[in-house]
Protein backbone atom coordinates (compact mmCIF):
# COMPACT_ATOMS: atom_id res chain seq x y z
CA UNK A 1 0.00 0.00 0.00
CA UNK A 2 1.32 3.48 -0.84
CA UNK A 3 1.78 6.32 1.66
CA UNK A 4 -0.65 8.60 -0.17
CA UNK A 5 -3.98 9.24 1.54
CA UNK A 6 -6.93 7.25 0.33
CA UNK A 7 -9.99 9.04 -0.97
CA UNK A 8 -13.51 8.63 0.33
CA UNK A 9 -16.36 10.34 -1.53
CA UNK A 10 -19.79 11.07 -0.02
CA UNK A 11 -22.74 11.95 -2.25
CA UNK A 12 -25.76 13.19 -0.28
CA UNK A 13 -27.96 16.26 -0.76
CA UNK A 14 -28.40 16.55 3.02
CA UNK A 15 -25.71 18.93 4.35
CA UNK A 16 -26.01 17.48 7.88
CA UNK A 17 -25.15 14.01 6.58
CA UNK A 18 -22.08 15.42 4.88
CA UNK A 19 -21.12 17.18 8.13
CA UNK A 20 -21.65 13.88 9.99
CA UNK A 21 -19.11 12.21 7.71
CA UNK A 22 -16.63 15.07 8.26
CA UNK A 23 -16.99 14.67 12.01
CA UNK A 24 -16.82 10.86 11.90
CA UNK A 25 -13.61 10.80 9.89
CA UNK A 26 -11.64 13.67 11.41
CA UNK A 27 -9.24 11.26 13.11
CA UNK A 28 -8.76 9.08 10.05
CA UNK A 29 -5.96 9.79 7.58
CA UNK A 30 -7.91 10.12 4.38
CA UNK A 31 -9.20 12.67 1.93
CA UNK A 32 -12.96 13.10 2.31
CA UNK A 33 -14.66 14.74 -0.66
CA UNK A 34 -18.37 15.55 -0.42
CA UNK A 35 -20.95 16.35 -3.07
CA UNK A 36 -24.45 17.71 -2.51
CA UNK A 37 -25.79 16.70 -5.91
CA UNK A 38 -25.61 13.69 -8.18
CA UNK A 39 -24.65 15.87 -11.14
CA UNK A 40 -21.60 17.39 -9.40
CA UNK A 41 -20.54 13.96 -8.16
CA UNK A 42 -20.83 12.41 -11.62
CA UNK A 43 -18.69 15.17 -13.09
CA UNK A 44 -15.94 14.40 -10.54
CA UNK A 45 -16.30 10.64 -10.93
CA UNK A 46 -15.98 10.94 -14.69
CA UNK A 47 -12.24 11.33 -14.16
CA UNK A 48 -11.57 10.14 -10.62
CA UNK A 49 -11.84 6.79 -8.89
CA UNK A 50 -12.19 7.05 -5.10
CA UNK A 51 -11.18 4.22 -2.81
CA UNK A 52 -14.66 4.21 -1.30
CA UNK A 53 -17.89 5.89 -2.38
CA UNK A 54 -20.91 6.52 -0.11
CA UNK A 55 -24.08 7.14 -2.04
CA UNK A 56 -27.50 8.41 -0.93
CA UNK A 57 -30.62 7.15 -2.74
CA UNK A 58 -33.25 9.92 -2.63
CA UNK A 59 -31.60 13.01 -4.09
CA UNK A 60 -33.30 15.91 -5.88
CA UNK A 61 -31.55 15.53 -9.21
CA UNK A 62 -31.21 11.72 -9.45
CA UNK A 63 -31.92 8.69 -7.32
CA UNK A 64 -28.82 6.90 -6.12
CA UNK A 65 -29.71 3.50 -7.60
CA UNK A 66 -30.02 4.95 -11.10
CA UNK A 67 -26.80 6.88 -10.43
CA UNK A 68 -25.01 3.66 -9.47
CA UNK A 69 -26.34 1.86 -12.53
CA UNK A 70 -24.97 4.64 -14.76
CA UNK A 71 -21.69 4.67 -12.86
CA UNK A 72 -21.16 0.94 -13.41
CA UNK A 73 -21.32 1.49 -17.17
CA UNK A 74 -18.13 3.53 -16.95
CA UNK A 75 -15.09 1.22 -17.27
CA UNK A 76 -13.35 3.24 -14.53
CA UNK A 77 -16.04 2.32 -11.99
CA UNK A 78 -16.90 -1.30 -12.73
CA UNK A 79 -15.28 -2.27 -9.44
CA UNK A 80 -15.39 0.97 -7.44
CA UNK A 81 -16.26 0.18 -3.81
CA UNK A 82 -19.72 1.62 -3.14
CA UNK A 83 -21.80 1.74 0.05
CA UNK A 84 -25.39 2.99 0.03
CA UNK A 85 -26.49 5.37 2.82
CA UNK A 86 -30.21 5.97 2.87
CA UNK A 87 -33.36 6.48 4.89
CA UNK A 88 -35.06 3.93 2.56
CA UNK A 89 -35.05 0.69 4.49
CA UNK A 90 -36.70 -1.57 1.91
CA UNK A 91 -35.75 -5.06 0.75
CA UNK A 92 -36.34 -4.13 -2.90
CA UNK A 93 -33.77 -1.32 -2.71
CA UNK A 94 -31.29 -3.61 -0.95
CA UNK A 95 -31.69 -6.20 -3.71
CA UNK A 96 -31.13 -3.66 -6.49
CA UNK A 97 -28.11 -2.17 -4.69
CA UNK A 98 -26.69 -5.65 -4.22
CA UNK A 99 -27.20 -6.48 -7.92
CA UNK A 100 -25.32 -3.28 -8.78
CA UNK A 101 -22.40 -4.37 -6.64
CA UNK A 102 -22.90 -2.17 -3.57
CA UNK A 103 -20.90 -3.62 -0.69
CA UNK A 104 -23.22 -2.51 2.09
CA UNK A 105 -26.58 -0.83 2.60
CA UNK A 106 -26.60 1.45 5.64
CA UNK A 107 -29.80 3.05 6.86
CA UNK A 108 -30.05 6.49 8.43
CA UNK A 109 -29.61 7.46 11.19
CA UNK A 110 -26.16 5.89 11.45
CA UNK A 111 -23.92 6.64 14.46
CA UNK A 112 -20.49 8.21 13.88
CA UNK A 113 -18.70 5.13 15.18
CA UNK A 114 -20.44 2.97 12.57
CA UNK A 115 -19.27 5.32 9.82
CA UNK A 116 -15.63 5.37 10.96
CA UNK A 117 -15.62 1.58 11.49
CA UNK A 118 -16.98 0.80 8.06
CA UNK A 119 -14.51 3.17 6.39
CA UNK A 120 -11.59 1.66 8.32
CA UNK A 121 -12.77 -1.80 7.38
CA UNK A 122 -13.00 -1.23 3.63
CA UNK A 123 -10.29 1.34 3.12
CA UNK A 124 -7.64 -1.08 4.34
CA UNK A 125 -8.67 -3.82 1.95
CA UNK A 126 -6.69 -4.06 -1.26
CA UNK A 127 -9.81 -5.10 -3.13
CA UNK A 128 -13.05 -5.20 -1.16
CA UNK A 129 -14.67 -7.37 -3.83
CA UNK A 130 -12.27 -10.22 -3.11
CA UNK B 1 -62.29 25.45 -26.71
CA UNK B 2 -62.43 22.13 -24.88
CA UNK B 3 -62.43 22.13 -21.09
CA UNK B 4 -59.56 21.30 -18.78
CA UNK B 5 -60.05 18.77 -16.01
CA UNK B 6 -58.52 16.07 -13.85
CA UNK B 7 -60.43 12.83 -13.43
CA UNK B 8 -59.86 9.90 -11.10
CA UNK B 9 -60.26 6.55 -12.91
CA UNK B 10 -58.71 4.34 -10.23
CA UNK B 11 -58.05 5.23 -6.59
CA UNK B 12 -57.17 1.92 -4.89
CA UNK B 13 -53.76 0.75 -3.84
CA UNK B 14 -52.42 -2.81 -3.85
CA UNK B 15 -55.21 -4.64 -5.71
CA UNK B 16 -58.58 -3.96 -7.31
CA UNK B 17 -61.50 -4.04 -4.88
CA UNK B 18 -64.76 -4.33 -6.85
CA UNK B 19 -66.81 -5.16 -3.75
CA UNK B 20 -70.33 -3.83 -3.12
CA UNK B 21 -69.11 -2.24 0.11
CA UNK B 22 -66.38 -0.29 -1.72
CA UNK B 23 -68.14 1.15 -4.76
CA UNK B 24 -68.86 4.66 -3.45
CA UNK B 25 -65.09 5.24 -3.43
CA UNK B 26 -64.37 2.78 -6.23
CA UNK B 27 -62.47 -0.43 -6.77
CA UNK B 28 -60.02 0.21 -9.62
CA UNK B 29 -56.31 0.67 -8.97
CA UNK B 30 -54.28 3.83 -9.64
CA UNK B 31 -55.07 5.91 -12.69
CA UNK B 32 -55.63 9.66 -13.09
CA UNK B 33 -56.35 11.56 -16.30
CA UNK B 34 -55.25 15.16 -16.75
CA UNK B 35 -56.93 16.63 -19.82
CA UNK B 36 -56.19 20.13 -21.10
CA UNK B 37 -57.92 21.10 -24.35
CA UNK B 38 -58.01 17.40 -25.32
CA UNK B 39 -54.30 16.89 -24.65
CA UNK B 40 -54.25 13.75 -22.52
CA UNK B 41 -51.84 12.92 -19.74
CA UNK B 42 -52.35 9.68 -17.83
CA UNK B 43 -50.80 9.08 -14.42
CA UNK B 44 -50.31 5.35 -13.79
CA UNK B 45 -51.83 2.37 -15.54
CA UNK B 46 -53.67 0.42 -12.89
CA UNK B 47 -57.04 -1.14 -13.70
CA UNK B 48 -58.53 2.37 -13.89
CA UNK B 49 -56.83 2.83 -17.25
CA UNK B 50 -59.12 0.18 -18.78
CA UNK B 51 -62.36 2.23 -18.69
CA UNK B 52 -60.32 5.35 -19.54
CA UNK B 53 -58.98 3.59 -22.65
CA UNK B 54 -62.50 2.58 -23.67
CA UNK B 55 -63.69 6.17 -23.36
CA UNK B 56 -60.71 7.54 -25.32
CA UNK B 57 -61.41 5.12 -28.17
CA UNK B 58 -65.12 5.97 -28.16
CA UNK B 59 -64.36 9.71 -28.36
CA UNK B 60 -61.28 9.44 -30.63
CA UNK B 61 -60.49 13.14 -30.16
CA UNK B 62 -56.72 13.00 -29.70
CA UNK B 63 -54.85 9.79 -30.43
CA UNK B 64 -51.55 10.92 -28.89
CA UNK B 65 -51.14 10.08 -25.19
CA UNK B 66 -48.44 10.33 -22.54
CA UNK B 67 -48.58 7.74 -19.77
CA UNK B 68 -46.48 8.47 -16.68
CA UNK B 69 -45.64 5.53 -14.45
CA UNK B 70 -44.66 6.21 -10.86
CA UNK B 71 -43.09 2.74 -10.64
CA UNK B 72 -43.70 -0.80 -11.86
CA UNK B 73 -45.58 -2.49 -9.02
CA UNK B 74 -48.54 -4.46 -10.34
CA UNK B 75 -51.27 -2.13 -9.14
CA UNK B 76 -49.76 0.62 -11.33
CA UNK B 77 -49.29 -1.32 -14.59
CA UNK B 78 -51.83 -4.16 -14.53
CA UNK B 79 -54.37 -2.29 -16.68
CA UNK B 80 -52.02 -2.06 -19.66
CA UNK B 81 -52.73 -5.54 -21.11
CA UNK B 82 -56.37 -4.43 -21.45
CA UNK B 83 -55.77 -0.84 -22.59
CA UNK B 84 -57.57 -0.82 -25.94
CA UNK B 85 -55.79 2.18 -27.59
CA UNK B 86 -52.53 0.20 -27.47
CA UNK B 87 -54.06 -2.38 -29.83
CA UNK B 88 -55.23 0.13 -32.49
CA UNK B 89 -52.79 1.13 -35.27
CA UNK B 90 -53.32 4.87 -35.50
CA UNK B 91 -52.75 5.66 -31.83
CA UNK B 92 -49.45 7.11 -30.52
CA UNK B 93 -48.68 6.11 -26.96
CA UNK B 94 -45.70 7.52 -25.08
CA UNK B 95 -44.49 5.97 -21.85
CA UNK B 96 -42.29 7.52 -19.20
CA UNK B 97 -41.18 6.02 -15.91
CA UNK B 98 -38.17 5.26 -13.72
CA UNK B 99 -35.26 3.45 -15.27
CA UNK B 100 -31.74 3.81 -16.47
CA UNK B 101 -32.54 3.19 -20.14
CA UNK B 102 -35.38 2.83 -22.62
CA UNK B 103 -34.60 -0.90 -22.82
CA UNK B 104 -34.99 -1.30 -19.08
CA UNK B 105 -38.34 0.51 -19.08
CA UNK B 106 -39.59 -1.55 -22.04
CA UNK B 107 -38.46 -4.80 -20.45
CA UNK B 108 -40.39 -3.99 -17.28
CA UNK B 109 -43.62 -3.41 -19.19
CA UNK B 110 -43.06 -6.36 -21.53
CA UNK B 111 -42.51 -8.82 -18.73
CA UNK B 112 -46.03 -8.69 -17.27
CA UNK B 113 -47.44 -9.74 -20.66
CA UNK B 114 -45.05 -12.62 -21.24
CA UNK B 115 -45.96 -16.30 -20.92
CA UNK B 116 -47.07 -17.78 -18.62
CA UNK B 117 -48.55 -14.59 -17.16
CA UNK B 118 -50.54 -13.41 -20.19
CA UNK B 119 -51.67 -14.96 -23.51
CA UNK B 120 -50.29 -12.24 -25.82
CA UNK B 121 -47.21 -10.03 -25.53
CA UNK B 122 -46.61 -6.34 -26.19
CA UNK B 123 -45.64 -7.27 -29.76
CA UNK B 124 -49.40 -7.44 -30.37
CA UNK B 125 -49.73 -3.74 -29.57
CA UNK B 126 -50.57 -2.14 -32.93
CA UNK B 127 -50.27 1.47 -31.78
CA UNK B 128 -47.04 3.37 -32.25
CA UNK B 129 -45.35 2.88 -28.89
CA UNK B 130 -42.62 5.27 -27.81
CA UNK B 131 -40.60 5.01 -24.61
CA UNK B 132 -39.39 8.45 -23.56
CA UNK B 133 -35.74 8.43 -22.55
CA UNK B 134 -35.79 8.09 -18.75
CA UNK B 135 -32.89 10.56 -18.55
CA UNK B 136 -35.17 13.37 -19.75
CA UNK B 137 -35.72 15.74 -16.83
CA UNK B 138 -38.60 17.77 -18.29
CA UNK B 139 -41.57 16.38 -20.17
CA UNK B 140 -44.60 17.86 -21.83
CA UNK B 141 -47.76 16.94 -23.65
CA UNK B 142 -49.40 19.88 -25.41
CA UNK B 143 -49.59 22.71 -22.88
CA UNK B 144 -48.99 20.38 -19.89
CA UNK B 145 -45.47 20.49 -18.38
CA UNK B 146 -44.15 17.75 -16.13
CA UNK B 147 -41.17 17.25 -13.85
CA UNK B 148 -40.51 14.48 -11.34
CA UNK B 149 -38.62 13.54 -8.21
CA UNK B 150 -37.86 10.42 -6.17
CA UNK B 151 -40.14 9.48 -3.29
CA UNK B 152 -40.00 7.08 -0.36
CA UNK B 153 -41.28 3.72 -1.62
CA UNK B 154 -39.58 0.38 -2.34
CA UNK B 155 -37.56 0.55 -5.57
CA UNK B 156 -37.10 3.70 -7.63
CA UNK B 157 -40.45 5.51 -7.48
CA UNK B 158 -41.36 8.95 -8.76
CA UNK B 159 -43.69 11.72 -7.71
CA UNK B 160 -44.81 13.97 -10.55
CA UNK B 161 -45.23 17.74 -10.58
CA UNK B 162 -47.66 18.71 -13.32
CA UNK B 163 -48.34 22.24 -14.52
CA UNK B 164 -51.67 22.28 -16.30
CA UNK B 165 -54.07 25.14 -16.99
CA UNK B 166 -52.22 27.45 -14.58
CA UNK B 167 -52.55 24.90 -11.78
CA UNK B 168 -49.78 22.97 -10.04
CA UNK B 169 -50.77 19.36 -9.48
CA UNK B 170 -48.59 16.98 -7.48
CA UNK B 171 -49.22 13.28 -8.05
CA UNK B 172 -47.65 11.03 -5.42
CA UNK B 173 -49.43 7.70 -5.50
CA UNK B 174 -47.01 5.81 -3.25
CA UNK B 175 -44.88 7.47 -0.59
CA UNK B 176 -44.09 6.72 3.03
CA UNK B 177 -44.17 10.11 4.77
CA UNK B 178 -42.00 10.82 7.79
CA UNK B 179 -40.06 7.54 7.60
CA UNK B 180 -36.74 9.08 8.67
CA UNK B 181 -38.41 10.95 11.53
CA UNK B 182 -39.78 7.69 12.90
CA UNK B 183 -36.46 5.85 12.40
CA UNK B 184 -34.66 8.55 14.40
CA UNK B 185 -37.26 8.55 17.21
CA UNK B 186 -37.06 4.74 17.48
CA UNK B 187 -33.28 4.79 18.00
CA UNK B 188 -32.76 8.14 19.73
CA UNK B 189 -31.67 6.70 23.09
CA UNK B 190 -28.84 4.78 21.40
CA UNK B 191 -27.06 7.98 20.35
CA UNK B 192 -24.75 10.51 22.00
CA UNK B 193 -26.00 14.06 22.60
CA UNK B 194 -23.95 15.30 19.66
CA UNK B 195 -25.41 12.64 17.39
CA UNK B 196 -28.94 13.35 18.60
CA UNK B 197 -28.51 17.02 17.66
CA UNK B 198 -27.09 16.10 14.24
CA UNK B 199 -29.93 13.67 13.53
CA UNK B 200 -32.51 16.27 14.50
CA UNK B 201 -30.83 18.69 12.08
CA UNK B 202 -30.68 15.98 9.41
CA UNK B 203 -34.38 15.23 9.86
CA UNK B 204 -35.37 18.92 9.77
CA UNK B 205 -33.37 19.43 6.59
CA UNK B 206 -34.97 16.38 4.99
CA UNK B 207 -38.49 17.53 5.89
CA UNK B 208 -37.82 21.08 4.67
CA UNK B 209 -36.73 19.66 1.32
CA UNK B 210 -39.92 17.56 1.14
CA UNK B 211 -42.07 20.60 1.97
CA UNK B 212 -40.31 22.71 -0.64
CA UNK B 213 -41.03 20.06 -3.28
CA UNK B 214 -44.81 20.38 -2.90
CA UNK B 215 -45.04 23.90 -1.44
CA UNK B 216 -48.18 25.81 -2.38
CA UNK B 217 -49.48 23.17 -4.78
CA UNK B 218 -53.05 23.73 -5.95
CA UNK B 219 -53.78 20.02 -5.91
CA UNK B 220 -51.90 17.28 -4.04
CA UNK B 221 -52.92 13.70 -4.79
CA UNK B 222 -51.17 11.64 -2.14
CA UNK B 223 -50.97 8.10 -0.79
CA UNK B 224 -53.05 7.89 2.42
CA UNK B 225 -53.38 4.13 2.59
CA UNK B 226 -53.06 3.49 6.31
CA UNK B 227 -54.76 4.34 9.57
CA UNK B 228 -52.45 4.83 12.59
CA UNK B 229 -53.39 1.28 13.66
CA UNK B 230 -52.49 -0.16 10.23
CA UNK B 231 -49.22 1.74 10.23
CA UNK B 232 -48.08 0.16 13.48
CA UNK B 233 -47.84 -3.21 11.73
CA UNK B 234 -47.05 -1.99 8.21
CA UNK B 235 -44.26 0.52 8.77
CA UNK B 236 -41.70 -0.06 6.03
CA UNK B 237 -44.26 -1.15 3.42
CA UNK B 238 -43.85 2.16 1.57
CA UNK B 239 -47.21 3.81 2.29
CA UNK B 240 -48.37 6.70 4.42
CA UNK B 241 -50.64 7.06 7.39
CA UNK B 242 -53.29 9.70 6.66
CA UNK B 243 -52.34 11.65 9.82
CA UNK B 244 -48.84 12.27 8.44
CA UNK B 245 -50.19 13.17 5.01
CA UNK B 246 -52.65 15.78 6.29
CA UNK B 247 -49.98 17.37 8.46
CA UNK B 248 -47.52 17.30 5.55
CA UNK B 249 -50.05 19.05 3.27
CA UNK B 250 -50.83 21.67 5.94
CA UNK B 251 -47.13 22.34 6.59
CA UNK B 252 -46.52 22.74 2.85
CA UNK B 253 -49.46 25.16 2.47
CA UNK B 254 -51.11 22.96 -0.15
CA UNK B 255 -54.53 24.23 -1.23
CA UNK B 256 -56.38 20.96 -1.90
CA UNK B 257 -55.40 17.47 -0.75
CA UNK B 258 -56.94 14.34 -2.27
CA UNK B 259 -56.51 11.22 -0.13
CA UNK B 260 -55.49 8.51 -2.61
CA UNK B 261 -54.28 4.92 -3.00
CA UNK B 262 -56.90 3.65 -0.56
CA UNK B 263 -56.29 0.34 1.12
CA UNK B 264 -58.56 -2.31 -0.47
CA UNK B 265 -59.24 -3.55 3.06
CA UNK B 266 -61.03 -0.25 3.82
CA UNK B 267 -64.67 -0.12 2.71
CA UNK B 268 -66.65 3.07 2.09
CA UNK B 269 -67.53 3.46 5.78
CA UNK B 270 -63.91 3.09 6.86
CA UNK B 271 -62.82 5.73 4.34
CA UNK B 272 -65.62 8.06 5.56
CA UNK B 273 -64.13 7.74 9.05
CA UNK B 274 -60.62 8.52 7.74
CA UNK B 275 -62.05 11.60 6.02
CA UNK B 276 -63.75 12.78 9.24
CA UNK B 277 -60.53 12.36 11.21
CA UNK B 278 -58.63 14.36 8.58
CA UNK B 279 -61.17 17.19 8.95
CA UNK B 280 -60.61 17.15 12.72
CA UNK B 281 -56.83 17.50 12.27
CA UNK B 282 -57.37 20.43 9.89
CA UNK B 283 -59.79 22.10 12.34
CA UNK B 284 -57.46 21.56 15.29
CA UNK B 285 -54.61 23.16 13.39
CA UNK B 286 -56.81 25.98 12.11
CA UNK B 287 -55.51 25.36 8.60
CA UNK B 288 -57.17 26.50 5.36
CA UNK B 289 -56.43 23.14 3.67
CA UNK B 290 -59.29 21.60 1.70
CA UNK B 291 -59.15 17.81 2.04
CA UNK B 292 -61.23 15.38 -0.02
CA UNK B 293 -61.38 11.66 -0.68
CA UNK B 294 -60.26 10.74 -4.19
CA UNK B 295 -63.05 8.58 -5.54
CA UNK B 296 -63.56 6.94 -8.90
CA UNK B 297 -65.30 9.26 -11.36
CA UNK B 298 -64.54 12.43 -9.39
CA UNK B 299 -63.68 15.21 -11.82
CA UNK B 300 -61.86 18.42 -10.86
CA UNK B 301 -62.37 21.44 -13.08
CA UNK B 302 -58.97 22.97 -13.93
CA UNK B 303 -60.32 26.02 -15.79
Amino acid sequence: MSDSKQTVVVVDDNATVRALFERSTENLKLDLISFGSAEAAMEYLGENKPDLLFLDIIMPDKDGLTFLSELRRLPLHRDTAVIMITSKDYAQDRTVANELGALEFITKPMPMRAISDIITNYINKENPYN
Amino acid sequence: MAKSYLRFWGVRGSYAAPFPTHLKVGGNTSCVEVNVDDHVLICDAGTGIIPLGNRLVAEAKNKELLILLTHYHWDHICGLPFFVPAFIPDWNINFFGPGESIQEMKQKLDSQMQAPYFPVGTETWMAKINYVNPRETKLSVGPIDISYYSVHHPGVTYGYKIKAANKTIIYVSDNECQFLDKSIKQKMTEFSEEEQQMFEDMNREEYEYELKTIHGADILIHDAQYTPEDYETKRGWGHSCYVDVVNYAIDAKVKELYLYHHDPYNDDDAIDKIYEKCQLIIQERGAPLVCKVAREGLEIDLD
